[in-house]
């Protein structure tokens, strides 16, 4: 075990050392060069060829596209990561929310997740704060020549996102480690005002959650494109984000019970919750997409069809497609019988399905900006690299803050509630007493 | 009551506690009695593997109602708007499973769920206007502090001094009765 998670931590350093002298390396050319990239200057004046005279921006970028590339691909990883992490703050705070007892014996897996929002996600957000100027085309615009930017100065500035972007990842590392602390307190003194304060947390954090999570992917993902207009798009990469923060769990939770630590206290109903939860999100998830697609379908108003209309091109349409069938139709249909719930040979399978569809989700809100469309989706190494190189880095840290504790809330006044085994023995099994 | 023979119902036994009823339902299950029932005022935990009941086939006629209430509603919009009465609205195409998404979603609920609520009436033979035991006068705390088994007359492997002894002897039933039909 120990020399895995030596060879695990030894293949994250490499791959970021590998990452630094690449991206340091292309940063030395990129600047030598400096030439007026033709193909940029089409590339991004596709994207926005809705857009009100706005490309003043696609020069700006001209030279540095490999590095644009480079931060679109770290985004799309970096949100992909995000979304397990704010995914597992969530189920944390419906925990508490709700005065959960069957969660119990798995809430300590979703605090030790959540924790890595703080310092790790924010350590991991340097890179985007430093490449911006290449990722966020708007940050280059001058709003007096451009009224989408304008109307949306009080949020979309360079100061207000340099504060409020790091700003946010790290009010969710703090409420992550607060109800982690409190947890942890709780194992030693076994008080419930450990639990009577985190439902306190839990219920004013919620609403805090809700809008810090929307103006966080209004900042990170969706001001790509500064001139859409969506309401729901948080609510949209919510719910892709805690469907697959659910299957994460699920199956780190049947790893933890079959290897040990959870042996004692997760039991049939706490696998078939998680299960039930993940089905649940994946009728929300459709149900999001589905109405964020139908409203600026059936209004068509330009400023919003656009994006839609951007992402029909070229390949990216069949990306919409595999969303569609892929995202929601295939894990519907699947998990829709009870028993596939708590089948690992058929979940263990599906959460890696579901990291692919949310991370080609991803690819679909972020890559469609780089161009040009008609190309559709290109796949390049740095997907790769970066996306299993984050995850790799988050799973060992995963491990390192779970040994920190124990493995389950010891003193959870709910505890012997969650694992009282209502499983009766079976025919034949009670013929002697 | 009419001057006919009686017939019997069953035996009723009763238990005192949620744990005498779980166990004698065991041994009924492991006894191989096949038509009985367990009468508790609440629902217990666990007593759906006790009695060895199946998993519910409910399910299927949820799925079979929600599949014909999708049907319905995107047959019945295309039927309207593109073949019988043909009308562009909103300058939108004629028919697309877009705009009847809603209404076929909609539909699959609704027929989702009038076909879970009879299919459960169905599959459990409700509504029963008559049951022998509501006769009976301890069976009152059925809804409030007592639990009961009942061994119907009806089961392949009912022998009424058998059971009944079986009930008292092996399940430890704190009263047995004997119930007319």
């Amino acid at each position: 075990m120990k020399t895995l998670m030596r060879f695990v931590g030894t293949l994250v350093a490499m791959l970021a050392l590998v990452g630094l002298v690449t991206v340091g390396v292309t940063r030395l050319k990129a600047a030598d060069e400096a030439k007026p990239s033709a193909v940029a200057g089409v590339a991004s004046a596709t994207v926005d060829s809705h857009a009100h005279g706005v490309d003043g921006h696609a020069h700006a970028a001209g030279g540095k596209d490999i590095l644009r590339e480079i931060g679109l691909r770290y985004l799309t990883a970096y949100m992909f990561c995000l979304s397990i992490c704010v995914g597992a703050l969530f189920l944390v705070f419906i925990h508490h929310l709700f005065d959960a007892s069957w969660s119990v014996p798995v809430r300590r897996v979703a605090e030790q997740m959540s924790s890595l929002l703080f310092p790790w996600m924010l350590v991991l957000l340097v890179p985007i704060l430093a490449l911006q100027k290449w990722i966020y085309p708007w940050l280059s615009i001058n709003p007096a020549e451009d009224h989408s930017l304008e109307v949306k100065r009080a949020l979309f500035n360079q100061p207000t996102f340099n504060l409020l972007l790091p700003l946010i990842v790290a009010s969710w590392g703090l409420i992550a480690h607060t109800f982690r602390k409190w947890s942890v307190a709780q194992d030693k003194d076994g008080s419930a005002i450990w639990t009577r304060r985190a439902r306190v947390l839990a219920a004013v954090g919620i609403f805090y959650f809700a809008f810090s999570l929307t103006l966080g992917c209004f900042y990170l993902m969706k001001s790509l494109q500064h001139q859409f207009f969506s309401t729901m798009y948080g609510v949209y990469y919510f719910a892709g984000s805690v469907w697959t923060a659910l299957i994460t769990i699920w199956v780190v939770v049947l790893w933890l019970k079959l290897k040990g630590p959870l042996s004692q206290v997760v039991s049939k109903r706490q696998i078939q919750d998680l299960g039930v939860w993940f089905f649940a999100f994946t009728v929300f998830y459709a149900y999001i997409h589905f109405s964020q697609y139908f409203l600026i379908w059936n209004a068509a108003i330009p400023e919003e069809t656009f994006w839609y209309v951007n992402r029909e091109q070229g390949g990216w349409k069949w990306v919409g497609f595999t969303i569609l069938f892929g995202h929601f139709f295939v894990p519907f249909l699947v998990l829709l019988n009870q028993d596939v719930k708590m089948n690992p040979a058929i979940m263990v399978p599906m959460c890696g399905w579901a990291w692919l569809m949310h991370f080609v989700d991803m690819t679909f809100n972020i890559m469609p900006t780089y161009g040009p469309l008609a190309q559709g989706p290109q796949v390049s190494f740095w997907d790769p690299l970066f996306w299993f190189g984050m995850l790799a880095f988050l799973g060992f840290m995963f491990m390192k803050n779970f040994r920190s504790a124990a493995p389950y809330p010891l003193r959870d006044p709910r505890l012997k509630e969650a694992v009282t085994h209502h499983e009766v023995p079976g025919p034949g099994a009670a013929a002697h007493h | 009551m009419s001057s006919s023979v009686s017939r019997p119902h069953g035996l009723l036994a009763e238990f005192e506690t949620p744990a005498d009823v779980m166990n004698a339902a065991i041994r009924c299950r492991d006894a191989g009695f096949t038509k009985w029932d367990v009468y508790t005022p609440f629902p217990i935990h666990g007593m759906d593997d006790a009695m060895g009941v199946k998993k519910s086939q409910v399910g299927w006629f949820t799925f079979v109602g929600g599949v014909t209430g999708f049907t319905t509603g995107m047959t019945m919009i295309w039927f309207m708007n593109k073949f019988d009465y043909p009308l562009v609205v909103g300058g939108k195409p004629l028919f697309t499973p877009l705009y009847a998404f809603p209404v076929s979603y909609e539909l699959t609920i609704l027929l989702g769920a009038f076909a879970t609520l009879f299919g459960m009436l169905f599959l459990n033979r409700l509504p029963k206007f008559y049951n022998p035991l509501l006769k009976v006068e301890r069976f009152k705390r059925a809804s409030d502090d007592r639990f009961f088994v009942c061994i119907e007359a009806t089961d392949p492997k009912y022998a009424s001094e058998a059971t009944r002894q079986f009930l008292a002897d092996e399940c430890h039933a704190a009263a047995i009765e004997y119930v007319e039909e």
